[in-house]
């Protein structure tokens, strides 16, 4: 599959967690592209979203995600993180800086900017990302830190804690929970389970659960 | 006489004994996960000069310890510049390269 038409045809993920960056840890070689399938349920409604990523060169992507819902398509967040990586020894960083524009692809007129700063890390053990972000009425973090398990063989095991943190024009909901993420070669599995630790918000109710597979090339 | 013959027949068949190519080793900076291996493992792979019918197509990733194998097809020139510019093209930081020894050749495929 050419990439440009990887991106068309699946970009990327949630109403719900649209600022997070789409597959953050690879494809960070040159030319790669990634899609990737979220299926999220939380506010009695399941939503699945198709994303994509294509690094043109490690220090830039661009991320497309588009969002389904009962039946219709939602608007889709268009994204451009511009990374600087650092690598020293057995220990790898970068610091992102993410512009993102979200469209009225699901029938509406407006149009909203967003702009995210993110931080990731990863040692052979331990992972860890932080991402503070803004987009449309909403500002908000996510954390994700945790154990990394690597077996020798092509896989690695994730086993993280996720904190998300939303403040919007509905009010505001603190969600934590567990995550956990198999990689093997270039096929990506994320499952995670965050319960409401704080509700302050008119459009939020419960708990949330999300599942998502990708592959990258 | 009879000496002699053999002994310019034994030192031809030794010249004309095809060295076996040299492997070598990259370490690399950063590399620490199954995704770094896979990227950097991918660039390394499209060299004309690697040898896909050993290790894992050529190339081994040690993410124990930060280091690349790489293995040479025996007809083939090694550019050392292009294998640099492969890895950084995967993301990472190639810091120097060795040859192998027989000690530390990766007896099993771990990418």
């Amino acid at each position: 599959m050419k990439p440009i038409l990887a991106v068309l045809l699946f970009t990327l993920a949630s109403n719900l967690y649209a600022h997070q960056p789409v597959m953050d840890m690879a494809p960070r070689w040159n030319n790669g592209y990634g899609v990737q399938t979220r299926i999220e349920h939380a506010n009695s409604e399941t939503t699945t979203w198709l994303e994509g990523v294509y690094t043109f060169k490690p220090s830039l992507r661009m991320t497309l995600k588009v969002p389904h819902s009962n039946g219709k398509t939602g608007d889709a967040i268009l994204a451009m993180p511009i990374k600087r990586y650092k690598n020293a020894g057995a220990f790898t960083s970068n610091w992102g800086l993410t512009p993102s524009v979200r469209m009225p692809t699901g029938g509406g007129s407006k149009w909203d900017a967003g702009l995210s700063l993110s931080y990731s890390s990863e040692s052979r053990k331990v992972y860890q990302l932080y991402d503070l972000y803004t987009l449309g009425d909403t500002t908000g973090v996510d954390i994700n830190f945790g154990l990394v398990h690597a077996d020798g063989k092509g896989s690695s095991w994730f086993t993280l804690w996720d904190i998300t943190a939303k403040d919007s024009d509905s009010g505001q909901h603190l969600l934590s929970g567990p995550v956990l993420v198999y990689f093997k070669r270039n096929l990506i599995l994320r499952a995670e389970y965050k319960f409401s630790a704080y509700d302050d918000d008119s459009q939020w109710d419960g708990d949330y659960f999300g599942f998502g597979v990708g592959l990258v090339y | 006489m009879f000496n002699k013959t053999i002994a310019i027949a034994l030192l031809y068949a030794l010249l004309s004994t095809p060295l076996l190519a040299q492997n070598y080793v990259v370490n690399v900076n950063g590399i620490v996960c199954e995704f770094c291996a896979y990227g950097v493992g991918k660039k390394i792979r499209k060299l004309p000069f690697i040898d896909p019918s050993q290790y894992d197509q050529g190339v081994k990733v040690d993410i124990e310890n930060q280091r690349v194998f790489i293995a040479l097809r025996e007809d083939a020139l090694f550019d050392k510049s292009a294998l640099f510019k492969a890895i950084e093209s995967g993301g990472y930081d190639p810091i120097d390269i060795r040859e192998t020894s027989k000690e530390e050749e990766p007896m099993e495929v771990i990418e």
